[in-house]
């Protein structure tokens, strides 16, 4: 992998508002999308490869900054809503313009992005600057006509969701009929028509009579790719449900239920939290679903509710590690994990700046860091080893050493290319591959 | 022993965090608090040592742990309402509760204090915890009532209405719950 883009986004007002949350690949790639803690979206916009400028291939460069969410009040619950983003998922675009949407806790919005690159010109009323003419002044008539300009992207609000959840929104997902979504909460799931905004409904619910009863919460949840009827919602218990919205309509009976039995010599005091789904994806085919907990990631298939087909272990240095973690609060971190545009690749961040892959079909894995460095222009990635004790090899990083406050949570892999983008806290990182490299 | 002490700690840190909670900007993460909780209640069964809390340990060699580990662990209630539900038993296993001396009688002394006579000193601010922790927990195995009765004065100053409880009498009866319920 070559190192290729870093942005870092500045910002004046406060530490930590410029703490990238999401990113996001459009469906093509040629965009991606970041969200941050401070409620801002950043736009990026992938050069078109010219034989001029063959340094250029393909880079990404700022399209578009807007400020989606702010801060706001619940002046009945005395709490104050973040304006952080969530979650950003772009719908499948339809016409010139690209059409997003983005989330904080409470409140859905939709964005429409559009170019402007011409205006007219010449028109008989009004002069250059907009100023009424003096009507003695206009001898003759004339057609304005189109003028070409600086290149102006402009992003306006087209949709507000809003009072439609009362716990924390987690997740977002276009459904593959491109006319409605789904939004979730801790106990909820509703769907949404993209064109309604004081109406939706409510497909799940599991909060019980009684909020002593509680147990679980959802924890992430996607529209299959392909079947506009079937979704998946994961819970912090570690399972996940596939629901199909023709059976009924509140999807509490799940039509599967994928639920790996734990491993007693593993059991501990944490259990529980190690075993929260943090993240789950949908492969391109719709065969496979990928989670994310917080030591591994799995490969289930949905013909097999029984257990997944492939585990891998991210970080299991970290098993014996569990009671510190608790206590700095890093055993609560939600790691996100990404499937390439063949699934045959499956991605996911750790700690210290480090992202780790799984190649499912040679079984390879590689553990590579996100960091200035290393990632120089056009400079190879080299890859990283965590020892844990026995033989150290030179540059092997020990468990002790790790920078647990860099943490990698949200990836992003292109959808048809080898092109990722790492967040490392407010550092976006974008990575090519320009020849296949092998994985070791 | 050594699974006492570390329950021990897991309880006093997963009690720092609730209340720590309560000042988060954005309101109360209710996935974080709900594995708090959880962690919690394992952890205290350990330290009471209840039947039930070797489910919170990984397995010793020996006889196998009793078959309701799987259904306490699933299907259980989560420890603020362990109290409340007394007369409702959801988990059989857990009615007859042996309590420990120090649940019978919390002026017999705290559980957490004996530990320390025999090991070495730990540093004084450890004692000012354990001391607390230990108190708090014998008040829970009594019933919410005592701890009502001593930290209600605190709770209500250092709440000016953030928390909004969705049934008034719960929160009366139960404080621990409403890290949950507060919405």
């Amino acid at each position: 992998m070559e190192g290729e883009s870093i942005y870092e986004v500045d910002s004046e007002d406060g530490v930590g508002a410029d703490i990238i949350s999401t990113v996001e690949f459009n469906h093509t790639g040629e965009l991606l999308a970041t969200g941050d803690k401070g409620g801002r979206v950043v736009i990026f916009q992938r050069e078109p490869e010219s034989k001029n400028e063959p340094y250029n291939q393909g880079e990404y460069n700022v399209y578009s900054t807007f400020q989606s969410h702010e801060p706001e009040f619940d002046y009945l619950k005395s709490l104050e809503i973040e304006e952080k983003i969530n979650k950003i998922k772009w719908l499948p675009q339809q016409n010139a313009a690209h059409s997003l949407l983005s989330t904080n806790d409470k409140t859905i919005k939709l964005w429409k992005v559009t170019e402007r690159d011409k205006r007219p010109e010449g028109y008989n009323l009004k002069d250059e600057e907009g100023k009424l003419k003096d009507l003695s002044t206009v001898t003759s008539l004339q057609v304005p006509v189109l003028k070409p300009m600086d290149l102006m992207v402009e992003v306006t609000p087209r949709r507000i969701f809003a009072n439609g959840h009362t716990y924390h929104v987690n997740s977002i997902s276009v459904n593959s009929d491109c006319e409605t979504y789904m939004s979730a909460d801790d106990l909820r799931i509703n769907l949404w028509h993209l064109a309604i905004t004081d109406r939706s409904f409510n497909i799940v619910d599991i909060k019980p009579a009684n909020m002593e009863d509680l147990t679980e919460v959802i924890t992430a949840s996607e529209f299959h790719p392909h079947h506009c009827n079937l979704f998946v919602y994961s819970s912090s218990k570690g399972s996940l449900r596939l629901c199909d919205m023709r059976a009924s309509a509140l999807c509490d009976k799940h039509s599967k239920l994928f639920e790996e039995p734990e491993d007693p010599s593993n059991r501990s005091f944490f259990s529980e939290i190690i075993s929260s789904v943090s993240d789950v994806k949908f492969s391109h085919s719709g065969r496979y679903m990928l989670t994310r907990d917080y030591l591994t990631v799995k490969v289930w298939d949905l013909n097999m509710e029984t257990k997944p087909i492939e585990t891998y272990q991210v970080h299991d240095y970290l098993r014996s590690k569990l009671c510190s973690l608790y206590e700095n609060d890093c055993i609560f971190d939600k790691f996100e994990c990404a499937w390439n545009g063949s699934d045959s690749v499956i991605m996911t961040g750790a700690y210290n700046n480090f992202f780790r892959m799984f190649d499912r079909n040679t079984k390879r894995d590689v553990t590579l860091e996100a960091s200035r460095e290393s990632s120089k222009p056009r400079a190879i990635l080299k890859p990283r080893r965590v020892c844990v004790g026995g033989k150290r090899r030179k540059d092997d990083i020990s468990v002790d050493s790790l920078d647990f406050t860099k943490k990698i949570l949200h990836t992003a892999w292109h959808p048809t290319e080898n092109i990722i983008a790492i967040a490392a806290t407010n550092n976006l990182y974008i990575f090519q591959d320009k020849v296949n490299s092998e994985m070791h | 022993m050594e699974f006492r002490l570390e329950a021990h700690r897991i309880v006093s840190i997963s009690l720092g965090k609730i209340y720590s909670a309560r000042g988060q900007r954005g309101g109360l993460k209710l996935h974080k608090n709900l594995l708090v909780s959880l962690v919690l209640r394992s952890a205290r069964r350990v330290y009471l040592g209840e039947p039930g809390g070797e489910c919170a340990l990984p397995p010793r060699p020996g006889p196998p742990p009793p078959p309701d580990c799987e259904r306490l662990r699933r299907g259980c209630r989560p420890l603020a309402s362990e109290a409340a539900a007394r007369g409702r038993p959801e988990c059989p296993a857990e009615s007859p509760r042996k309590r420990s001396a120090a649940e019978r009688d919390p002026a017999a002394g705290y559980p957490g204090k004996k530990p320390r006579r025999e090991a070495e000193q730990p540093p004084p601010q450890e004692d000012m915890e354990t001391g607390n922790v230990a108190s708090l927990i014998s008040i829970f195995g009594s019933g919410f009532s005592g701890l009502l009765g001593k930290e209600r004065g605190a709770a209500e100053a250092t709440e000016p209405g953030q928390v909004c409880c969705e049934q008034p009498v719960l929160r009366s009866l139960n404080p621990w719950s409403t890290a949950i319920v507060a919405f």
